[in-house]
């Protein structure tokens, strides 16, 4: 697989990872959807993304390269998960799963 | 000063340390940004060097000619020749005599022209020790040799670039140190930052854009802050490590001068590179057989490349000797690989080691702030981060002014009047005079003698009106309300990023049909279509901006009808 499909997956990933951080805390589920969130398992969920998109950036880049693209990713993601609940909440409907 | 707690001692200097230094540390990072993509602005600004980058063209047949058109630079030669020349020697060699003594040419992979540039000797040094030089560069198209002209500042490289480092105060360095100060505090103001902000995780992607004004600008302010504090401690920590020994150490030129000869004769020495001309006049030998052996060393070393830099030592001396270094297009780190070669015989006369540990840490460091990579999604990362830095240090100033301005107001003071208005400037201002200096490139004929510095002087003056429209449209916030200049100068950048990209069209046939479809050349679309989102953003900020004030005056005309009813009951 190329670069550009590797490095799309990583920011995928990490899209998601934000979103599931995001839902992991009350105030912002309750933003989504009714009742609790199960917290620890979409923090774990949201863990294992992050990995994941780790992985995805070293199969793009050198080692050194992808920990830049890793982190930078890391901020547009979250800026982007923060947007989009202030504006389009309901759009992390589909990701709202493990209610406690 | 008397605190009750860390935290607010922390809140005290997160708030006067950022309000003083984020004029400052605005232009780092909004200048910063745009120098993620200097290459492509120059092209923008000069469209004669509007084609693909090239790889280092052949010295034997192509670039000794060009070095030996090389003139010394006469400003340069008029200010320090006089000091470099002992008059008691002899006659001060005239300019046009200056024998040269170093040759360099420097490209990258986003280069289509290329840099060169040469060092005279002055034959009767006052210094013998110092091998000072006289210098001349020019910028060339490598496929023909021809010269770019002089006077067409590269606006990007020369221009937004140095700014974000210098401020292009370059009296006495002051614009360096003035950023250092700024970049150093910014680190403080991280760390007080993360200190006073109490809930830095579970309000990581909280935007209450619907609660008060000061309520949503204060989460816009930690959310940009916040999701990028990596981006932001790294650039700032990096930029200080870049310019470490010259901020902190500057007197290798001055206290420390011999023990810096002596240290760099001793490391030409172990190198087995001669420090010295010989004197005696020799032949060159082949340089681009030098570039075939050295591409054969890096292939070897599994880092096949590009030459990134090549420079010439001793030009005609029989101690002469060539380094070339790769071009470090393809990793992080800035090492170059360089290899030494004998000049007249083409023996190689070293190859730089591997570095160490620490070495390697402080390449990585300074290669990614420096980004000589090839990753262009990486680039757009990084002016992702520069922005979220810029909307961070605007929604503070914001902030400031928010939280004081009713007080103020009843107290008859003046002061968050005053820091609007620097804060109009530094946000609005600063991206009006980088657009109109763009507009004004393309507006003044191409031939115009010093056009370069004519969109210099743009430049600064929009800037200084900026703030002057800001001053005079200030008053409002001295009675609780806000400037009306945050509006106007908006609306300007929504106008003005349209009117760039018209005139580029007109002054260079260069449409966004052409740039994209028809004959793709993405540096120029690239600026193209930054400045149309450019607009496209300051349009709806503008609608934004009216909606708001729509609200608040309902509020205030509700207010006031309260207060009527009230003196009516009365």
């Amino acid at each position: 697989m190329n670069e550009a499909a590797w490095l799309t997956i990583a920011f995928v990933l990490m899209l998601l990872a934000m979103s599931w951080f995001a839902l992991s805390l009350k105030s912002h589920w309750k933003q989504v959807t009714d009742g609790k969130p199960a917290s620890r398992i979409l923090r774990s969920l949201g863990w294992f993304c992050v990995m994941l998109s780790g992985l995805a950036c070293l199969q793009a880049d050198h080692a050194s390269m992808a920990v830049l693209v890793w982190a930078m990713l890391s901020a547009t993601a979250a800026f982007i998960v923060g947007q989009v609940l202030s504006y389009r909440p309901t759009l992390l409907r589909p990701l709202a799963l493990f209610r406690a | 000063m008397q605190f009750n707690s860390t935290r607010q001692g922390m809140a005290w200097l997160h708030t006067w340390l950022g309000l003083i230094l984020g004029f400052v540390l605005m232009v780092c990072f909004f200048f910063g940004a745009l120098s993620v993509f200097d290459r492509e602005i120059d092209r923008w600004a000069i469209p004669e060097t509007r084609f693909d980058p090239q790889p280092m063209p052949s010295f034997d047949n192509l670039l000794m000619g060009v070095f030996e058109r090389i003139e010394p630079d006469e400003a340069e030669y008029n200010r320090m020749m006089p000091k470099y020349h002992d008059a008691s020697a002899g006659e001060m060699t005239p300019r046009l005599e200056l024998p040269a003594d170093e040759y360099w040419a420097y490209t990258t992979h986003r280069d289509p022209v290329l840099r060169m540039g040469a060092g005279f000797r002055v034959p009767f040094p006052a210094d013998t020790e110092g091998h000072n030089h006289i210098h001349g560069n020019t910028t060339i198209d490598p496929r023909t040799g021809a010269s770019v002209p002089d006077h067409h500042l590269k606006i990007g490289s020369e221009w937004f670039y140095p700014l974000h480092y210098s401020l292009n105060i370059n009296w006495n360095f002051l614009g360096f140190f003035i950023v250092g100060i700024a970049g150093f505090f910014m680190l403080v103001a991280l760390i007080s930052g993360v200190w006073i902000h109490r809930k830095i995780f579970r309000e990581l992607f909280t935007f209450r854009r619907h609660k008060s004004k000061q309520r949503s600008i204060l989460d816009m302010h930690n959310m940009t802050g916040v999701v990028a504090l990596p981006f932001h401690f790294f650039f700032a920590f990096t930029g200080l490590i870049i310019f470490v020994a010259f901020y902190y150490m500057p007197v290798t030129n001055t206290m420390l001068e011999p023990l810096h000869s002596a240290q760099q004769e001793i490391e030409a020495q172990e190198m087995g590179l001669p420090h010295e001309r010989a004197g005696i006049a020799a032949p060159m030998a082949s340089v681009d057989a030098m570039v075939a052996e050295a591409k054969r060393r890096w292939a070897a070393r599994d880092m096949a490349g590009e030459v990134g830099f090549l420079q010439m030592h001793h030009v005609g001396d029989r101690n002469a000797y060539v380094s070339i270094y790769r071009a470090g297009s393809d990793r992080v780190a800035l090492v170059g690989e360089g290899i030494h070669f004998n000049g007249v015989t083409g023996e190689v006369l070293r190859e730089d080691p591997p570095h160490s540990l620490a070495e390697s840490i402080g390449d990585f460091l300074a290669g990614l702030h420096l980004q000589h990579f090839e990753h262009w999604f990486l680039r757009w990362l990084y002016v992702i981060g520069g922005l979220l830095g810029c909307a961070c240090i605007a929604t503070g100033f914001m902030f400031f002014v928010e939280k004081r301005k009713q007080q103020h107001a009843k107290a008859g003071s003046q002061g968050s009047r005053v820091v609007d208005a620097f804060a109009v400037t530094t946000v609005t201002g600063m991206v009006i005079a980088a657009i109109a200096m763009l507009i004004a490139n393309r507006f003044i004929p191409a031939a115009t003698e010093g056009k370069g510095e004519i969109e210099k002087i743009v430049f600064w003056s929009v800037w200084a009106l900026s703030f002057l429209h800001a001053a005079w449209r200030s008053a409002p916030v001295a009675l609780a309300k806000s400037n009306p200049a945050w509006k106007e100068q908006t609306m300007l950048i929504a106008l003005l990023g349209v009117v760039a990209v018209i005139a580029n069209w007109i002054s260079t046939g260069d449409h966004l049909i052409k740039t994209i479809f028809t004959d793709p050349y993405w540096a120029v679309a690239g600026v193209d279509l930054s400045l149309l989102a450019g607009s496209l953003i300051a349009l709806l900020t503008v609608k934004k901006m009216s909606a708001m004030n729509e609200t608040q005056s309902k509020q205030e005309a509700g207010q006031e009808e309260i207060a009527t009813g009230e003196t009516a009951y009365e």
